[in-house]
């Protein structure tokens, strides 16, 4: 099985590292540009405020200073993701929402005048009242952050499945729990940055995204140019982790300047403003009702989940969902009713992340650890039970196609010794099972699928042009490594042109864990296509039946005759010669049911495909000072087959750092509006020193539609370390804990409520 | 403004600059030298993405003003191969798979590389010490671990 593929499984080098190891792959921030300008945003200093007038006639008198925007100058169009959550100007018209809304835009000859001239953009402010806890802006007489939304309330998912009242009455046993977990920042090594340029009527941007394609579209709309003529180009992301997927206002501000000046503009936030003024993640606070058979089966879940989305919609509608998704894509509710309330606040905006639900998630499996404990039963003898097979459905309506939660369970089970290692804990030690399932690609349209045109030049090597997009997870080196597979050249044969949407077909873009599902797929298809058209011209010129010819080191071969073979190159230059070149196109639509709606319709086919996974921790607890370590982890991550088998691995293991590590420290801290911890020295994010040893289990389950048998890359690691590691702890200390993150403090407060209230 | 003289080596070749007094070593390396490999990641020194090597030690060039490097040496990641030829430590981070979005790359590359010239045959806990200076958002750090210790058991023969 091992041999069946050529490169496809191998721990290959990746093929934008070289790059990056010398320091010749350029970010966004390193560009230069000739006459390029340099941009500064005057962002608001209240948290909910009237504007009730701008003057900017000091600044534009200022040397140096070639041009100043603000809302006058964009063209009155809301940012939403979908029709129905466009509430964001992206540069404040009449009403600031948030500390950090950007307000107006400078650019300068350099960064001190452009600073100098944010001082003297005079702007009249009327404060109104503000609210910043979730609960108490959905209260009756809370401050109204929009008027479209009553009670502050920005989405309501409801899903309903079953009969879910008569199965919780019937329940031998029900447990009802509340979780809370803080907002996190994603910490994107690289803080965002922005290079506009516009001439002839196009403009260019260099931005880090996650989809140029999206990101095109968007800024189309916000600039009300024709997408023609904007243009988001290739450039290398400093991090993603759900960050970089939707447009920033720092887009529109410095395309505003570019066009306005005539000149390039730069924009570069600073660690502090990236925190501030970019999206983070969701303070979620979640309810969670479980009822059970006396055998351990789930026979009712209900929650209420309250996301505090900060001042605008951004994803709203995926981030009030995918919480739940990932958890009834691993396991079977028949009865369930979820009810996710994504609540307006006078903060920054919130987004997904890539381990987005920690409350939720974390809560939920040690509720079913509380449960197991009573019903005498193990962790995994429970997970098992109720996890999702081959062939079943989850709740509302998907099915799945390849994997199930059972092996991952028994193959970290096994490789983490879970019995033996169970038995031998000691005092202050424990160990905890987390477990999710996690969609390929989200339903997005006609946007959902991906496209790629491959060449074959002169000399036998070959162009790929594909829209994927490649955040840091190695996702260009799967395309070329895929294409190598395919046309049988080595990688270095391989041309890459990607993530440019003048030059690039539509792709989803890389977050929905689409990319080496759907983008790899349609890479995969238009290669097969131009090995078609090679094979056909071979077997005419070698006089040799197609169905026998082969490709392999830049080589047509017989599968059966040796010595009947001929260079690729001859066969691409015969083909030039007859005026056909060999040129294809290959796509890949998933199979998605286009009628579901995260809001309106929640049932239906959500993904293709689904990757099901499950991380077992080990902590130790001291109970004296409340601080929790991580020294051992295993997680088990069913990728479908491993493309680049080192990448994968790369993927698990970051993820138990994000996710896993995180849990004892990563939160945001807010007074008043103010983000308190807004850099990387109150922010602490894990080092090395904090790492657990980690075994990475890949699990293959041949996934029949994925290329190769592939699914995504790591990400169920990610939404299930998390779960992990509280679990763990929950074993280690026996009491429960609501409160995430997993700091000393809270540790030890769970501790004494346990010993007052005489908690289990 | 005040001005002061400099004059350093970068990357073995004798730079002479007029530097304002607030300028950072990484603003210089960056905008004057067009020295792109070390990346500003946090400004203040905590994240380690804007190590250079100062007379061989890793540095936060975001806190450095470049006023104070008269006379010295620095090696940036540019600096690091000779011509086509990669240093051992960033081939091993290549090999090993320890480079994913490639921001705090140069800097983890430069740490690892001073360790290893201090102290040819670290143990995993000084490395894991060692980089613990920097901040990788995206591996983990295991295979960064990996790929420095790969690195001290080739370049130097059991004794």
């Amino acid at each position: 099985m091992d041999r069946e593929y050529t490169i496809i499984g191998t721990r290959m080098t990746r093929t934008d590292s070289l790059a990056k190891v010398t320091g010749r792959a350029s970010f966004t921030a390193d560009l230069k540009l000739p006459r390029m300008l340099c941009a500064k945003v005057l962002r608001s200093p209240h948290p909910h405020a009237k504007i009730l007038n701008i003057d900017t006639s000091k600044a534009l008198r200022l040397p140096g200073v070639r041009a100043v925007v603000t809302a006058a100058d964009a063209h009155g169009v809301k940012w939403g993701v979908f029709r129905y959550t466009q509430d964001h100007p992206m540069i404040a018209v009449d009403r600031v929402r948030y500390v950090g809304e950007d307000v107006a835009g400078v650019a300068a000859v350099d960064e001190e005048t452009a600073m100098e001239a944010l001082d003297l953009i005079q702007v009249d402010y009327e404060p109104l009242p503000a609210v910043f806890d979730p609960e108490e802006a959905m209260k009756e007489g809370a401050p109204l952050i929009h008027e479209e939304y009553p009670n502050n309330v920005n989405i309501h998912v409801h899903i309903e499945v079953g009969k879910v009242d008569e199965a919780f009455a019937r329940a031998h046993l029900v447990r009802e729990d509340t979780f809370h977990a803080p907002g996190e920042a994603y910490s994107t090594l690289e803080p965002y940055a922005v290079v506009a340029s516009y001439a002839n009527g196009y403009l260019d941007l260099w931005v880090p995204n996650a989809g140029p394609h999206v990101r095109a579209k968007a800024l189309s709309n916000l600039l009300k140019m024709p997408l023609n003529k904007v243009r988001v180009r290739r450039i290398n992301v400093g991090g993603h982790f759900g960050s970089r997927s939707e447009v920033s206002p720092g887009d529109l501000v410095t395309s505003l300047l570019a066009i306005k000046s005539g000149c390039p503009v730069k924009l570069v936030l600073t660690r502090e403003e990236n925190a501030t003024c970019t999206r983070q993640v969701h303070d979620i606070k979640a309810t969670i009702k479980t009822g059970v058979n006396k055998d351990g089966t789930i026979t009712a879940k209900e929650f209420r989940v309250v996301y505090d989305g900060g001042a605008y919609s951004s994803t709203g509608p995926i981030a009030t969902s995918i919480p739940y998704y990932v958890y009834e894509e691993a396991y079977r509710f028949p009865n369930v009713r979820y009810d996710g309330y994504r609540v307006i606040t006078n903060k920054g905006i919130r987004g997904m992340y890539g381990c987005h639900g920690r409350a939720f998630l974390g809560g939920n499996e040690m509720q079913l650890d509380m449960i197991a404990r009573e019903l005498g039963m193990d962790p995994m003898e429970i997970r098992i039970k109720n996890g999702l097979k081959v062939g079943e459905e989850t709740a509302t309506k998907s099915v799945i196609i390849s994997g199930g939660l059972e092996e991952p369970i028994r193959l970290a089970a096994a490789k983490a010794n879970w019995a033996e290692r169970r038995a031998g804990l000691k005092e202050g030690e424990g160990i905890g099972m987390g477990c999710v399932a996690v969609m390929c690609g989200f339903p997005m349209g006609f946007r959902s699928g991906s496209a790629c045109y491959v060449k074959l030049n002169d000399d036998g090597q070959a162009t790929i042009v594909t829209g994927i997009c490649d955040t840091g997870m190695g996702n260009e080196s799967m395309a070329i490594q895929i294409a190598s597979e395919v046309l049988g050249i080595p990688v270095e044969d391989i041309n890459l042109v990607n993530a440019d949407t003048e030059a690039t077909n539509l792709d989803p873009g890389a977050y929905s864990q689409a990319a080496s599902f759907v983008g790899g797929n349609a890479v995969k298809r238009a290669c097969e296509e131009a090995k078609r058209q090679i094979l056909s011209f071979a077997a005419a010129k070698m006089n040799h039946p197609v169905e026998d010819l082969d490709l392999k080191d830049r080589t047509v071969v017989s599968k059966t005759d040796p010595l009947k073979k001929m260079p690729m190159r001859w066969i691409v230059r015969e083909a030039f010669f007859q005026g056909k070149p060999i040129a294809a196109t290959g796509a890949y639509m998933p199979k998605i049911d286009f009628q579901r709606e995260w809001v309106k319709n929640p049932y239906g086919q959500m993904a293709g495909t689904y990757s099901f996974g499950c991380s077992v921790a080990q902590v130790t607890v001291d109970r004296e000072t409340g601080q929790i370590r991580v020294p051992y982890f295993v997680a088990a991550h069913d990728c479908g087959n491993p493309i680049n088998t080192m990448a994968v691995e790369g993927q698990m293991e970051g993820s138990v750092l994000q996710a896993g590590v995180a849990v004892l420290a990563e939160e945001t801290r807010w007074s008043q509006g103010w983000l308190l911890n807004p850099d990387l020295l109150e922010y602490k994010v894990p080092l090395a020193c904090d790492m657990p040893e980690i075994e990475p289990v890949i699990v293959r389950s041949n996934d029949p539609e994925g290329p190769f048998g592939a699914k995504e890359g790591g990400l169920t690691t990610r939404m299930n370390a998390y779960s992990a590691v509280v679990c763990a702890a929950h074993n280690a200390l026996g009491v429960p804990l609501n409160e995430f993150p997993l700091t000393p403090d809270r540790v030890l407060k769970a501790l004494n409520a346990a010993k007052s209230g005489g908690e289990s | 403004m005040e001005r002061f003289k400099v004059n350093f080596q970068v990357n073995g070749e004798p730079v002479e600059l007029d530097v304002r007094p607030s300028e950072t070593l990484l603003e210089t390396l960056r905008d004057r030298l067009e020295l792109t490999g070390a990346k500003e990641g946090c400004g203040l020194g905590a994240c380690g993405s804007c190590t250079v090597l100062l007379d061989g030690l890793p540095t936060r060039s975001c806190i450095v003003l470049t006023a104070e490097v008269d006379g010295s040496e620095v090696t940036t990641i540019e600096g690091l191969a000779e011509g086509e030829k990669l240093d051992p430590v960033q081939e091993s981070f290549m090999e090993k798979g320890a480079v994913q979005c490639g921001f705090c790359t140069p800097g983890m590359i430069l740490t690892a590389r001073s360790l290893l010239d201090r102290n040819p045959r670290p143990t995993r806990e000084d490395i894991i010490r060692s980089i613990s200076s920097n901040v990788c958002r995206c591996t983990g750090y295991k295979k960064i671990v990996e790929a420095v210790e790969a690195v001290s058991s080739t370049e130097t023969p059991e004794t």
